[in-house]
């Protein structure tokens, strides 16, 4: 089975095309699931989503739990204004590597390894809070906490393995978001925690450290889970499928070059730096701003900072599954003008919530604008595995990098210094939001068109197969870019879904 | 339908929000009376350099009321705190002094509060043992005279008006203990040597089924 068009032929070596019996959901022709189904933990696809979103979650929580409890941290260590801002652009920074890192490491050993390995040697990092003494080592500590959200990168890959293309948009985005969520849950979860560490008797300066160890035995607990639950691809683990001769084994330097030479990624890194970005800085400085300019009280406030974060359950997944509905009817040019209509709005919003001068419009604003960040974040991530099939790693790492960029670049432009007030700051990161949002007019695929440009003649098989060499072709290396060409048709809108033979 | 539920969610927590607003507003520090109170603070160990620690050195606190004082009758209680002298409110925008009453943050740290007896016209004193969380810095002491509907009017404090005399320096607890160090390490290197461990397991599992 397998036939196709042109230059291909012969059989799909190592993909199954048995759609019958052998698991819960119905699947497409790299056994990736085509329905997502919420509730179910059925191996692997559904397991896979829930392992892969709480491990995500868990690192979240563990980046941004020092954020509630900088009250008492500040004291605790005499730090000054700078150093606190130093530290939250260092628990941002460290990802940055990271997720380059991570990008990698799932096109070569897979996105299990990955998760685990990350999250489980992160934890010493997370207890070593215990030992922190001044402002030195509290940023260095956050920093290297923040090493450890580049499970993103790792939860974006392993969807793409288990889910089929239509609803990619969906599933990234309601894992993504769900994740991002931990960035909510902490603001909540650990000044509780610290709450009843100080009833049980501790005093203040002991109980924050005491805290930490929650984070940390979470990450231990879900790095367990992620390898005696986990597997790397629907037919089992790379390792074994790998010496079965299924996967082929490719060459890191080869990847990287079919990431950073095709346009899009780029593209796409600069959008997701203010998107994703915003988000992440928002996270930080929105509590202290709502406490600071409409004398909310503190619990007050870290409600309202919680609310931005939490918004993430409905908001991240919401734009993914827009650009589904935009694709189903338009393609891929769907998708891209979904995106740039939510981001934009988005930044739009910002600017409001920064001219905003009553406490009401300022919430609403700020909930209108967390829908349009995160909405749009979702959007990204419908787009990017169309990028490459081959790279899809390293550019799932280079956007979240990106991502990560944005954020500490936005912290030290506008919100380290005193040239603006907070409310300025939101409203000139709105005004960069929408210049940032525009580059993704440019982006064009040959094959589905772009927002203002029509496709050309090029087929979808031809563009993933070319980024595959004549001697690569010959070992049947290009088969799994392939396969995806034949699931990715749907991306041609409408009329391309009715040419399509399964 | 589902904006409709969103725009009424938010309004609910905007009223939410509203009512739980801050204290009272617009009652000034320059509007209570200067020197009403005569306080003075002596750390337990005094000289050049010497830095309290937090938990173990005391002050020993005396006041009475000035004879300057007008508005003495309405005193009803004496609100004793602890506040942060000029060197350590740079660069931290949470310990600032303002005007307003309820906005000022410069005196966060409670000493004592009593409730004013007016027929005892001499100096009383106490004794005050350093918080285990009082943060590093340089402090001074102010008294604060409230009336009975909790508005302070007077006030005295023990250094000058431009907070620079009489001042005394804190060191704060670290808030480490060896026992926690102890289980942070215990934790971390458990947690990496699981991960060897199953990773070493798993690679020779598949080597086994491969020689298969």
């Amino acid at each position: 089975m397998g036939d196709s068009i042109g230059d291909t032929g012969s059989s799909m070596h190592g993909v199954s095309t048995d759609k019958t019996g052998k698991y819960d959901l119905p699947v497409d022709l790299e056994d990736r699931a085509t329905v997502f189904k919420l509730f179910s933990f059925a191996k692997p696809h559904m397991r896979t989503f829930h392992l892969s979103w709480i491990s995500f979650s868990t690192c979240f929580v563990s980046t941004f739990a020092a954020a509630p409890l900088v009250p008492i941290i500040r004291e605790n260590l005499n730090l000054t204004k700078q150093d606190v801002g130093n530290a939250g652009v260092a628990s941002v920074s460290g990802s940055i590597f990271s997720r380059l890192v991570m990008g990698a490491v799932c096109d070569l050993l897979g996105p299990r390894y990955g998760c685990a390995f990350l999250v489980m040697l992160s934890a010493p990092t997370v207890f070593s809070m215990s030992f922190v003494s001044g402002a030195a080592g509290f940023i260095t500590v956050r920093f290297m906490i923040g090493f450890c959200l580049a499970t993103f990168v790792s939860c974006q890959y392993w969807m793409s393995t288990m889910f089929t293309s239509k609803i990619i948009g969906l599933v990234n985005g309601t894992a993504a978001g769900w994740g991002n969520m931990g960035g909510g849950i902490t603001q909540l979860l650990m000044p509780v925690v610290y709450e009843i560490i100080r009833r049980c008797g501790a005093t203040a300066f002991t109980a924050w450290r005491i805290a930490f160890f929650v984070p940390g035995w979470l990450h231990i607990i879900m790095g367990i889970l992620v390898l005696t639950l986990g597997q790397d691809l629907p037919g089992g683990n790379r390792n074994a499928v790998e010496k079965k001769g299924k996967v082929v084994q490719d060459k890191l330097g080869k990847i990287m070059w079919c990431a950073v030479s095709n346009y899009r990624t780029w593209i796409f890194v600069l959008l997701y730096g203010y998107s994703m970005g915003v988000e992440l800085s928002t996270d930080n400085v929105i509590a202290e701003y709502f406490f600071d300019r409409f004398h909310l009280k503190l619990h007050t406030a870290g409600i309202i900072a919680a609310s931005f974060g939490m918004a993430n359950f409905f908001a991240r997944p919401a734009g993914g599954y827009a650009s589904d509905l935009a694709a189903k009817y338009f393609g891929m040019r769907g998708r891209l003008w979904a995106l740039w209509i939510i981001q934009t709005a988005g930044g739009l919003f910002c600017v409001w919530l920064g001219r905003a001068n009553t406490l009401v419009t300022a919430v609403v604003a700020m909930i209108l604008f967390s829908l349009g960040a995160q909405a749009a974040c979702g959007a990204t991530f419908a787009i990017v595995p169309f990028v490459s099939r081959r790279a899809l790693g390293i550019i799932s790492g280079l956007t979240g990098a990106g991502g990560n960029f944005g954020s500490g670049l936005t912290q030290l432009i506008f919100f380290s210094t005193s040239r603006f007030t907070t409310e300025q700051g939101l409203t000139w990161m709105g005004v960069m939001i929408v210049a940032c949002t525009l580059p993704v007019t440019l982006c064009h695929f040959p094959q589905w068109g772009s927002m203002f440009l029509p496709p050309s003649t090029v087929t979808t098989e031809q563009y993933y197969v070319s980024e595959w060499s004549e001697e690569e072709k010959e070992k049947n290396m290009h088969l799994g870019s392939l396969a995806f060409a034949k699931d990715a048709e749907s991306e041609g809108g409408r009329r391309a879904q009715s040419t399509i033979i399964v | 339908m589902a904006i409709k539920k969103l725009l009424f969610a938010s309004l609910l927590i905007c009223s939410m929000i509203q009512s739980s607003h801050g204290a009272t507003k617009e009652r000034l520090f320059t509007d209570l009376e200067k020197g009403s109170l005569e306080i003075t603070a002596t750390p337990s160990r005094t000289g050049e350099g010497v830095v309290l620690a937090a938990g173990i050195d005391k002050l020993s606190i005396t006041w009475k009321v000035s004879s300057t004082a007008t508005k003495e009758p309405e005193f009803k209680t004496i609100k004793v705190k602890l506040c942060y002298a000029p060197v350590s409110q740079v660069d931290r925008p949470w310990r600032k002094t303002h005007n307003e009453l309820f906005k000022d943050k410069s005196c966060p740290h409670k000493i004592s509060s009593f409730s004013y007896d007016p027929t005892v016209k001499t100096a009383q004193s106490f004794d005050y043992t350093l918080e285990r969380d009082i943060p590093t810095g340089t402090y001074y002491v102010r008294a604060y005279a409230v009336d009975a509907i909790d508005h302070e009017v007077a006030f005295g404090q023990s250094t000058n008006e431009a907070k620079t005399t009489n001042l005394f320096s804190v060191q704060a607890i670290s808030g480490r203990h060896k026992s926690l160090d102890i289980a942070s390490v215990c934790f971390s290197v458990f947690s990496v040597v699981a991960l060897v461990v199953f990773f070493v397991n798993e690679k020779r599992k598949a080597k086994i089924e491969q020689s298969k």
